[in-house]
């Protein structure tokens, strides 16, 4: 039992380290708000995106909003017409459900400006007298400054999911820590059940 | 394998979890002082098995070591199964919380029934048809909890043949190399010390 038990830990540890590299087979999904769209990203969170995947989005209340077609790179876009919350959800099959939820302050921001009517307008073109925000040029300029940035924070974007992924060594360890602790006090209590048991010598 | 938050329905969740709570409790009233030091182990083999990942094609797949834990604990594999489910779903997020009672259900009821199944043939005079007994367990618990994580998807309401299908082909490799590897530590336990089996039959505490 003893050398079972032995051999057992140094299995357990050579596994742990192996393990560092492995990764989580979870769903990931994400959107944001590109423009007057939402651009979302579905996949696993292996890397590997959900191609053709139906993305159904609704409203807190049940409503349908729409439905997308992920693309060959698991991306989807949409089209937002309701300043409410989103709900999106896909179906991976097999068990594998993506759901994610944006607020109305995550949406387009045109969006929140159009439906909320009375609320306060930029203050952008009050600020300097050479208005920036008016000319069509300097929307054209503004959108591609947009799509500039969205396109380099893309791999930023991928890398801090693939971090948030990341199951480290630590958290394995402490895994197996939990796993000793609650045999420890198994073990109290049965030893403690069978004291009682046994009257006291 | 790991069935997520939200893919099923909220009557598949909660029998799960009934049921889950059923085994529990058998399982606590089989764990003696003398099984715990195993249950431990498994519990930690289960734990990290899990994170080590096989890519096969496009998908890849994870051990899940249960055929073992069924072998050697018994009834006693749900409480030591489910506290691995519950780490893997509280440090990494495999699974969830709500669907803990139905992973559990789909990883230790194979377990236990393929421990009751083959627990006469690992003990087989011969070590090498003890071992052959010890693939079987280690595949066929693979091949159950495919078969279960199906049904959990069809009482959903999702097409059970696809469904089925699908997990249980991708599964085949891991059928395959949890075979393997129960089948080597059945011979080991037989060759090292042959008295493990017998001596985690149920002493009651």
């Amino acid at each position: 039992m003893k050398r079972l038990f032995s051999t057992s830990i140094v299995a357990l540890l050579v596994l742990a380290g192996s393990a560092s590299s492995a990764w989580a087979h979870k769903v990931i999904a994400s959107g944001y708000a590109a423009g007057d769209k939402i651009e979302g990203e579905v996949g696993f969170s292996n890397g590997d995106p959900a191609i053709n995947t139906t993305i159904s989005i609704t409203a807190p209340d049940g409503r349908t909003l729409g439905e997308v077609q992920t693309n060959a790179e698991g991306l989807f876009t949409f089209t937002p017409t309701e300043a409410v919350p989103h709900i999106f959800r896909g179906d991976l099959g097999a068990g594998h459900v993506a759901e994610f939820r944006m607020e109305v302050s995550e949406l387009p921001r045109a969006l929140q400006g159009g439906t909320a009517g009375a609320a306060p307008t930029p203050t952008a073109s009050t600020a300097s007298g050479p208005a920036v925000t008016a000319s069509p040029d300097a929307a054209a300029l503004q959108a591609m400054i947009a799509q500039a940035v969205r396109d380099e924070m893309r791999p930023l974007k991928h890398e801090i999911a693939a971090y948030k992924e990341h199951n480290s060594l630590q958290t394995i360890l402490g895994g197996i820590g939990y796993i000793l602790g609650l045999v420890g006090i198994s073990f109290y209590w049965l030893a403690h059940q069978r004291l009682k048991k046994q009257p006291p010598q | 394998m790991h069935i997520v938050d939200g893919a099923l329905s909220s009557a598949v969740v909660i029998g799960g979890a009934v049921l889950t709570v059923g085994g529990l409790a058998l399982g606590v009233r089989s764990l003696t002082l003398e099984k715990l030091p195993a249950a431990g182990i498994l519990s930690a083999t289960f734990f990290v098995a899990s994170l080590i990942h096989v890519p096969i094609g496009p998908s890849s797949v994870h051990l899940i070591m249960n055929g073992l834990a069924g072998l050697v604990l018994g009834w006693s594999a749900f409480p030591a199964l489910f506290v691995g489910l519950l780490l893997q779903a509280v440090f990494f997020g495999f699974g969830g919380l709500t669907v803990l009672g139905v992973n559990t259900l789909n990883i230790a009821l194979p377990a236990v029934l393929i421990g009751l199944v083959c627990q006469q043939g690992i003990r087989h005079a011969n070590p090498r048809i003890a071992a052959l007994w010890g693939a079987l367990a280690g595949s066929g618990a693979i091949a159950l909890t495919t078969l279960c994580v199906a049904v959990a998807l069809l009482l959903s309401g999702q097409e059970f043949i696809p469904a089925a299908k699908l997990v249980f082909l991708s599964h085949i490799p891991i059928m395959v190399i949890e075979g393997l590897v129960c089948a080597a530590a059945v011979y080991l336990i037989r060759r090292v010390n042959p008295t493990v089996f017998a001596s985690l039959e149920g002493h009651p505490a």
